[in-house]
């Protein structure tokens, strides 16, 4: 008998072995990302990687994290050697986009840049350099020369727009989130703005096994989302009516007397007093003239008194703040006024949401959201929220009251409750590593005592300042400090003044019709009230762009409102146009030049660090670049060199910055590679994992030397940077995270405005607009209010972002090109076969797209999803093209506690969701 | 032709649809280890994860015969090409490199024209709302009365005795692709450049160091459980034996599959009037039994029975089974990490 003995049994044995084995994982702005992988290579190649499956389970009792991963990563391998893979220098010979291009030398590139930039700088001053933000912590460090000379960066947010805004007007936090296993202990889990199955592949099943520990699940969205097959309930709801759905939810709740009053008296502002005059809130500087302006007031339902809330903490200290009724009180010029909680408007405002009239606006059946409502108060409640919301016009909106839903049933600040947000940022080794005086560990010591005086410096003053509120201002200092590392900037007056969007903003036909105004009134009134800082807000009305900087990033793909916006008014003012990658992309293809990065596997790093899994995980070398590729930190130190060199060359010795400051052209990597001696990789990753430990992050000891042994570690603080302090609880070795505790548990204020969850926004455009509390408002008719699809869109399944999509083991896993679903009776009555090419029309433009045709979609919705590659259209025109790129007007407001631009956080943002479309048939 | 002989003990696989999400970790994990894209392999996957219901791949394949019936091998119909699908290369060159610019799009230069290995994903049926579907990842069913086995005219197919796989000798195989036609799950593709047939080799060299096969041991969704079949206590014991939660498709070809399947709930489907039909079937009950056989609606109330009960906090053994606290656990004997071999 036959047997596994024979030569053919012996190849296949010889397929699975290899010669060394690394750690390995993607240090992408995948999210969360963080899935440790074993890369396994045979004779100087890498052949395939696994995930490590190497998690410590983390509390007793629930599942543990393993094995984190996706087909993506199960195939990255394949990426190093694929044929869209760039392993040379390449200079543009042909027109931009016609895809011409010679091999040029190291040399000869960077010196050319270099001189663009020098030109730039000379031709119309600093500020024309502009740098794209992208998150990939292994593409940013390309772009080390924007924090050398402090040259304009574009906030992230408002560039791939993974923000939050209704979030971020309640609880004035940058992305607050659970760790993955906290979802375990959900008793309900409503999937709503998100599609897990396809964007959180490695950890949904968190989800599946919440439903088997005894939770429910519901999946909210238009479509039968891939999402929901997995749930309990589905409930299908009219596009962009979110809001409606979560408001009348509430109503159910008040009118049955099911919330938790004791939360909402302590947590939040709704027991606050509104004046009925004039719809402000009552404030310290209405009462006494010495008083402060951001002192706010209760009514004392035990003593029937007018109580000033307390700013130093949450707790109720044995009063009984009013949640209904009028109270007068005597203003400080003797007059009197009607005062009432938030809470009592609030009831007043949701009469308009009862469960029929919100079923009708959301088309869902009214019983059903007395069921929802009901089960959503009595039980752990998580809402699985992806960033599709903050996408809508009206975004902030739907999140504002899905936050009402969650407060009013207290489900934050506890385990198995809340919500989540994109909480990433960098490592404290990392970004703190050129601050440092010296190399060692002692400069670390140095640095972070240097910053905890500090903090005690900023708390001075106030001594009711929180933890988060000292590290909120200090980021704020940072960010407007001259000359700040790479000099982030909300990018909207950018985009409105030298991108084309102006035109489009200012379109009343395309935009929100309950502005009051003109756009242009809005934008200008925010300039001059100074609520935005001149140096970004007024610098683009004459500086012209004259260099483009894209690493790691695809904005020819990703720019809501199109590539054509951009090649039209943006292209033919930039001089100098690089895209640094390791692949050819449609921005590749539009630059002068393409720099070819080292993949991931054959350069030294860390994946995303995120609070979704608390890991730091080792990206090691497996291979060396192939061809001429570059780590990304070389191209950035490279190019910083030649800046130095030509600008010698070029007699110029400094510039002025943006902000007016003289900067030198000289020793530009002395600082960060602290005189040459960080230079090399693995001494600066080492360093940098090595500093970590001693600000707390990881243990003490780690070094990159652990690292390798191990792969990955646990956090064990949050330490200084962005997404530490914002999650308001203390991490613990043996427990899973949940946010907000601090605020819930220990009664520290939140740092809004009024140190409450912040329901109601009494900004003056906020009362303008009718926005003072969370209400429901229709999208607008983005892409002409007469066509007869609405489209929608996500993250797909088979690519992040763009990529991976061209990766030809992932392309065979689905059609094969790009495609867009429809409901099989539009599909019908259109006569669109399953499969057809059809072209999707707005206003804005066109694009061709296969048909995929499901009862899933719900009728009168298309669902492209994002991602596809542009050049994998035919004529190259993509989703993006189809949208507007509006921003609503409110992301300008500003000046008003919380609501003040921040890195990563407050600032006007792209919304490309509900946009109409018309679908037609080709020939 | 071969004669089926009896392994002395059978490794089986169990999926959990309930946690499937249909992300092709498994498939692209098995792709990149072992067909790969070698001249002739290109369009092979030996582990697929389709939409059901769907045409799946090859396409239409639950109609083209094969299997057993009343004892008597049937054998039905090879799949065409086109059938299988995929098979796709692009034209990156002439776009990234040939100088058209917007003239040249990326597509296809290789392949099937009309079908690929997850053509109709998340396509599915019913009407809106209360359309439905879910993800059925499959490999080769390394069954008790392996069909193929009997169809080989070389005796190249064999059921290796320690572990029950079904295995191909490539050195006997001719080509005569008899095995194509009589495997009723159309598991098995044909490389012309090599003259022979392949599927899935239950990763043997993997089960022989100990490790689990990489569908398994890579499904993120922790959907995906391995152990020998006669392992008492053991995890395929628990679900098909003891719980019987765990079901082989079609059944009623006769093979003996040694994969099983924990079939799929479903969201509570919306009556006319919009309202939640609490007691209603999104999937049509007897779309099911089409697939698992009628035991399909016991498992499925034992299933609901014990969500039931962990919803009442109570305590449930299969619950806690399915949830899978320790990963680890879904391996079995084969959970040796990989990276701890040294090949000298």
């Amino acid at each position: 008998m036959a047997g596994t003995t024979g030569n053919w049994a012996d190849a296949y044995r010889s397929k699975w072995t290899w010669d060394k084995v690394t750690w390995g994982s993607h240090s992408v702005d995948c999210y969360p990302g963080g899935c440790p992988w074993r890369v396994f290579s045979k004779d100087g190649k890498i052949v395939r990687e696994e995930q490590a499956g190497t998690f410590a389970p983390v509390e007793p009792g629930i599942p543990d994290m393993n094995p984190m991963g996706c087909q993506k990563g199960a195939c990255w391998s394949h990426c190093h050697y694929s044929q869209d893979r760039v392993t040379q220098p390449l200079k543009r010979t042909g027109e931009r986009g016609e895809g011409r291009f010679e091999p040029i030398s190291w040399e000869q590139a960077f010196s050319e840049i270099a001189d663009g930039m020098l030109d730039a700088i000379q031709d119309q001053g600093a500020a024309s350099i502009i740098n794209l933000f992208t998150p990939e912590p292994g593409a940013a460090p390309a772009r080390v020369f924007s924090d050398v000379l402090g040259l304009p960066t574009t906030d992230g947010n408002a560039e791939f727009q993974d923000f939050s805004p209704g979030w971020h007007i309640t609880w004035g936090l940058y992305n607050p989130t659970a760790s993955m296993d906290d979802w375990f202990l959900a008793d309900l889990t409503l999937i709503w703005h998100a599609n897990p199955v396809y964007t959180n592949i490695h950890w949904y099943h968190y989800v599946a096994e919440s439903r088997y520990n005894g939770g429910e699940v519901v999946t909210i969205a238009p479509d039968y989302s891939p999402s929901a097959i997995h749930a309990d309930y589905h409930q299908p709801i009219r596009i962009g009516t979110d809001a409606a759905l979560a408001l009348a939810m509430c109503q159910v709740i008040i009118d049955a007397g099911l919330y938790q009053k004791q939360f909402v008296q302590e947590q939040t502002d709704l027991p606050l007093l509104v004046r009925c005059d004039n719809g402000r809130f009552l404030r310290g500087t209405d009462i006494m003239e010495a008083d402060r302006d951001d002192q706010f007031f209760w009514w004392d339902a035990s003593k029937d008194v007018l109580t000033a809330a307390p700013r130093h903490t949450l707790a109720l200290g044995g009063v009984d703040p009013a949640l209904e009724g009028r109270y007068e009180v005597t203003l400080k010029d003797l007059s009197s006024v009607e005062v009432e909680p938030v809470f009592s408007v609030l009831k007043r405002h949701l009469e308009a949401y009862s469960p029929e009239e919100a079923g009708r606006i959301c088309e869902i059946h009214p019983d059903n959201i007395r069921k929802l409502a009901r089960k959503v108060a009595t039980r752990k409640t998580k809402i699985f929220i992806g960033w599709n919301s903050g996408k809508y016009y009206h975004g902030d909106l739907m999140e504002r009251a899905m936050a009402l839903l969650l407060g009013l049933t207290g489900n934050w600040g506890k385990k198995g409750t809340g919500t989540r947000s994109w909480a990433i940022s960098g490592m404290d080794g990392e970004i703190f590593l050129g601050g440092k005086e010296a190399p060692g560990q002692e400069a670390a010591q140095k640095l972070i005592a240097g910053m905890i005086a500090m903090r005690r410096l900023i708390a001075a003053d106030d001594p009711t300042l929180t933890a988060e509120m000292i590290n909120n201002r200090m980021m704020k200092l940072a960010a407007d400090a001259d000359g700040a590392a790479g000099f982030p900037m909300p990018p909207a007056f950018l985009w409105y003044y030298q991108y084309g969007y102006k035109e489009r903003w200012n379109d009343r036909e395309n935009h929100d019709p309950s502005m009051k105004r003109s756009f242009d009134e809005y934008v200008e009134e925010a300039i001059e009230k100074g609520w935005w800082d001149p140096r970004y807000s007024k610098v683009y009305q004459d500086v012209e762009p004259r260099v483009l900087f894209e690493s790691g990033g695809n904005v020819l793909r990703r720019q809501r409102g199109g590539q054509k916006l951009l090649l039209e008014h943006l292209w033919p003012k930039l001089q100098t146009i690089v895209s640094v990658d390791y692949r050819i992309t449609t921005t590749g293809l539009h630059s002068d030049y393409i720099l070819p990065a080292a993949q991931h596997y054959e350069k030294l790093g860390h994946s995303m660090p995120s609070v979704h899994h608390l890991n730091y995980v080792l990206c090691d070398r497996a291979q060396e670049p192939q061809g001429e590729a570059l780590p990304d930190v070389e191209i950035g130190f490279r190019l910083l060199e030649a800046i130095e060199e030509r600008a010698a060359a070029r007699g110029m010795s400094e510039f002025i910055d943006a902000t007016g400051k003289a900067r030198s052209l000289q020793n530009l990597t002395d600082a960060l590679t602290h005189q040459g001696a960080l230079r090399d990789e693995e001494k600066r990753i080492d360093e940098a994992i090595r500093d970590s430990g001693v600000y707390g992050v990881l243990p003490k000891g780690s070094s990159l030397a652990t690292l390798r042994e191990k792969g990955h570690v646990r956090w064990e603080n949050w330490g200084m940077i962005l997404h530490g302090v914002p999650q308001a609880s203390t991490l613990k070795p043996d427990e899973v995270h949940n946010p907000l505790r601090w605020h819930t548990e220990d009664k520290i204020p939140y740092d809004t405005l009024v140190r409450r969850a912040q329901y109601y926004i009494d900004h003056e455009w906020f009362l303008e607009a009718g926005e003072q509390l969370p209400t429901h408002k229709e999208p607008p008719n983005a892409g002409g209010g007469r066509r007869r699809f609405q489209m929608t869109s996500g993250h797909n399944r088979w690519s992040i972002h763009s990529m991976n999509m061209t990766n030809n083991i992932l392309l065979n896993t689905h059609r094969g090109e790009p495609f867009v679903f429809i409901n099989d009776t539009d599909a019908a009555d259109l006569s669109v076969e399953n499969g057809a090419k059809v072209k999707l029309v707005s206003d804005m433009g066109e694009v061709l797209v296969a048909a995929k045709v499901t009862p899933s979609c719900r009728p009168g919705q298309v669902i492209l999803y994002n991602g596809f590659e542009p050049y994998m259209h035919e004529n190259w025109y993509g989703q993006a093209d189809l949208e507007p790129g509006h921003v609503k007007h409110l992301g300008f407001a500003a000046g008003y506690g919380h609501l003040d631009w921040r890195i990563l956080s407050w600032q006007p943002i792209p919304a490309d969701r509900a946009v109409r479309v018309d679908v037609e048939t080709l020939g | 032709m071969g004669t089926i002989t009896t392994s002395k003990r059978q490794l089986a696989w169990v999926f959990d649809l309930n946690k499937c999400i249909g992300c092709q970790t498994c498939s692209v994990a098995c792709k990149v280890l072992w067909p790969g894209e070698d001249e002739g392999t290109e369009a092979m996957w030996w582990m697929t994860v389709n939409t059901q219901p769907g045409r799946g791949t090859p396409r239409g394949w639950e109609e083209m015969g094969g299997g057993y019936q009343e004892g008597k091998l049937q054998l039905g119909k090879i799949p065409s090409d086109e059938e299988t699908g995929g098979g796709w290369d692009f034209n990156y060159d002439d776009v990234l490199r040939g100088g058209g610019g917007r003239g040249t799009h990326l597509r296809k230069i290789s392949g099937s024209k009309t079908w690929g290995m997850n053509w109709d994903e998340d396509e599915g049926g019913g009407t809106f709302p209360n359309a439905y579907y879910f993800y059925l990842p499959r490999l080769c069913n390394h069954c008790t009365e392996p069909a193929c086995l009997e169809a080989c005219p070389n005796d190249a197919i064999f059921k290796r005795e320690e572990d029950g796989l079904v295995l191909r000798d490539e050195d006997a195989c001719q080509g005569a692709q008899q095995c194509r036609r009589a495997c009723p799950y159309k598991k098995i593709y044909f490389n012309r450049a090599r003259n022979v047939s392949q599927h899935c080799i239950g990763c043997f060299p993997r089960v022989e160091q100990g490790v689990a096969p990489a569908c398994v041991r890579q499904c993120p969704g922790r959907a995906a459980f391995i152990g020998f079949d006669d392992d008492p206590g053991g995890v395929v014991d628990k679900l098909v034996h003891k719980w019987k939660v765990a079901l082989p498709l079609h059944p009623e070809r006769g093979t003996g599959p040694n994969v099983y399947y924990v079939p799929p709930l479903a969201p509570a489907p919306l009556g006319e009037d919009g309202g939640f039909k609490e007691d209603g079937d999104r999937i049509p009950p007897a779309y099911l039994e089409s697939l698992f056989g009628s035991e399909v609606h016991g498992a499925l109330d034992v299933l609901r029975t014990e969500l039931e009960k962990k919803r009442r906090g109570q305590e449930s053994e299969l619950m806690d089974t399915l949830i899978l606290y320790r990963w680890k656990d879904a391996l079995g004997p084969l959970s040796r990490d990989p990276a701890d071999i040294r090949w000298d």
